[in-house]
């Protein structure tokens, strides 16, 4: 194995050309407005609900959601479904919904960053059938260039998660709920 | 057989061939429209071309710092020289835990390293979870396109295979009702996998993380249920730094289908506790890629498919004709570097004009390189008797005006005598096969020029 790693470096060093010079990435601005964010979440086939007041957040889950929902949040007193990283999987298939925290959103592309740490265990924004992201509407940046320069770090696991599941893999024609959440909803406060 | 003979068996279905070309250019208008949109788009291409430019000249820099600190994070890194080491490496990793059942999220490398036979020689249960390449692996197909692997199929085709194989109603061809089907199939994997293995889109040298897009949510979902992750790259996909994902990111969906960013574009670093990360990197014939200065730059390419959705040939053609993991343009041009005489028709499947070297985000001269590797395969003697003797005969009659001069006069009469049978004949004038020859005019050009200069 280790062979290969140094038969491998050196055909590579035999064979790259001579060092070509590392640009320097400027930090393309635009648009960072909620108009501009929300228009782009539901051309992916997510919604935005404005929620007033960070206090009614369970009111709103209550309104959008059946009352039956076996739900997972760190951010819920009425969350049912304790979850954390040693989480079973069979406990994880049963969950409906997952309300978590959202760090920041990307205008241009609706996506959202989600650091392991707000996601309870790293399969459940993708397990649940539903998944609801809060997120502080002044946490809005305009592009990738922005979102990047935001992260000091990855950590372990991150994801920038943009709307629900979705494929196009038969004739192309979008069905939503592939694999992970069936929707999305950005609960911005 | 050669990339037109396979050609022909996709063509015999026109209904199908042409819609085939028009989801495609759909796709490539989809991309236009996400493109004209973002008003920088010219200028990331540039600084894409130029990461990746730079990452190459540097790659063995990049692939010790890589390694450096994804071992820091807790990650095992591996190297595997050429695609059999590559599927030993992952059989190992599956022995070692005992797992007979595994997931498997899009991967072309794994492809290109043909693991699923592989493993499945070994006693493997690996099951794609791409939907697209579930379809396809029900079927015992190869994939058709990098982005779209089950694009040459029609709903029925689906509707009948997944009737076939997961028990749906016969003649249920509904996308929706077949995708939940799918979901169900494979949730039941996800759930009970204790291995799985993903592709890699980047891999970032300064964090030692690797990166994956998927719209699906099938890599998320099986590499954080299953106990051991093993991520499978082609050692080009390195970037330097955190920061140059964001170039990345922005050009890829809109250039692979026009969606501003995938579903999950996540970022793999360190093991969840308790877990296993691996990380395999491939050469498989890169590094002689590296050392050909003509064609190292096809190693920029990030897979997004634009070239495949662009090329009128392609299009017209299929993924399947190309008998390559990477079908298209790019794989025209990345083929016959791994086998020069099985791929030798891959560089003709071209027009040369241009569109995919247009529409690449990270500006590989893709049509140049199909030109150069022509050159290339002439040299080399890969041509077609055929073509090398017309060829020659063709040159000689151009270095010679007179002779030139006496075949048009003699083509000019023969066109209007002989029978139209004679002059159209498929076995040796495929020029002829869809097209009717041109009526031909009383005098050249060149007898009219110099019956002017006369008058004057």
């Amino acid at each position: 194995m280790s062979s290969s790693r140094e038969k491998i470096l050196a055909a590579v060093r035999a064979n790259q050309p001579d060092e070509l010079p590392l640009p320097t990435v400027p930090s393309f601005e635009g648009d960072d407005s909620v108009e501009k964010f929300t228009s782009i979440v539901q051309g992916i086939g997510g919604t935005v609900v404005e929620v007033t007041d960070a206090a009614r957040l369970p009111e709103v889950i209550h309104q959008l959601f059946p009352a039956d929902y076996r739900i997972a949040s760190p951010l819920l007193p009425e969350a049912n479904v304790p979850v954390d990283a040693q989480t079973p999987i069979e406990v994880l298939a049963a969950v409906d919904l997952a309300v978590l925290q959202g760090e920041f959103g990307v205008a241009e592309n609706g996506s959202i960053w989600v650091p392991e740490a707000n996601m309870l265990h790293r399969a459940l924004p993708m397990i649940t059938q539903h998944l609801a992201l809060v997120l502080d509407r002044r946490n809005l940046v305009a592009t990738m260039h922005q979102a990047y320069a935001r992260l000091p770090s990855v950590g372990g696991y991150g994801t920038f998660l943009a709307g629900p599941s979705k494929t196009a893999d038969i004739e192309q024609s979008l069905v939503i709920g592939a694999h992970g959440a069936r929707s999305m909803v950005v609960l911005l406060v | 057989m050669s990339h037109s003979k396979r050609s022909d068996i996709f063509l015999l279905d026109t209904e199908r061939t042409t819609w085939h070309d028009a989801t495609l250019w759909f796709v490539r208008q989809k991309r236009d429209k996400a493109v004209y949109a973002t008003p920088e788009f010219q200028e990331l291409r540039q600084l894409a071309s130029d990461i990746k430019d730079h990452t190459l000249s540097r790659l063995d820099f990049y692939l010790q710092q890589f390694e450096e600190n994804a071992r820091r994070n807790g990650v095992q890194v591996h190297w595997a020289a050429d695609a059999h080491e590559h599927n030993q490496i992952v059989l190992g990793l599956l022995q070692q835990h005992g797992a007979t059942r595994v997931v498997k999220s899009k991967s072309m490398l794994t492809e290109e390293c043909h693991l699923n036979p592989y493993l499945i020689k070994h006693g493997v249960d690996v099951i794609d979870t791409d939907l697209g390449e579930r379809i396809i692996q029900l079927r015992d197909e190869a994939p058709s396109h990098v982005v779209l692997p089950a694009i040459h199929l029609k709903k029925e085709d689906v509707g009948d295979t997944f009737h076939l194989h997961l028990g749906t109603e016969k003649g249920n061809n509904d996308p929706q009702q077949l995708t939940e089907t799918a979901r169900q199939h494979l949730r039941e994997k996800f759930l009970v996998s204790e291995v799985a293995i993903s592709g890699v889109n980047f891999a970032v040298a300064e964090t030692g993380s690797v990166v994956v897009c998927t719209n699906e949510g099938n890599a998320d979902l099986g590499v954080n249920l299953a106990k051991v992750h093993i991520a499978c790259m082609g050692m080009e996909k390195l970037i330097p730094r955190l920061s140059d994902l964001s170039v990345f990111t922005r050009i890829l969906t809109r250039s692979a289908t026009g969606q501003p960013i995938t579903t999950y574009t996540s970022h793999f670093s360190k093991p969840a506790e308790g877990k296993e990360l691996h990380v395999v990197i491939v050469d498989n014939g890169r590094t002689k890629q590296l050392g050909r200065p003509d064609f190292r730059n096809s190693l920029k390419c990030i897979r997004c498919g634009a070239c495949m959705n662009t090329c009128p040939v392609y299009r017209r053609s299929g993924g399947h004709s190309y008998d390559f993991t990477i079908p298209g343009p790019i794989g025209a041009i990345l083929s016959p570097n791994i086998d020069m005489r099985k791929h030798a028709s891959l560089p003709f499947a071209s027009t040369l004009c241009g569109s995919c070297t247009d529409v690449c985000p990270v500006k590989i001269d893709i049509h140049t390189q199909l030109y150069k590797w022509r050159q290339v395969l002439g040299q080399e003697g890969e041509i077609p008797a055929s073509k090398k003797w017309s060829m020659r005969l063709l040159s000689r009659v151009l270095a010679k005006p007179a002779m030139y001069g006496l075949g048009g006069k003699v083509a000019r009469q023969g066109l209007r005598f002989l029978p139209h049978g004679l002059t159209h004949g498929k076995g040796y004038n495929p020029w002829a096969i869809a097209r009717e020859l041109p009526e031909p005019p009383k005098q050249s050009f060149r007898e009219w020029y110099a019956q002017q200069m006369v008058k004057l």
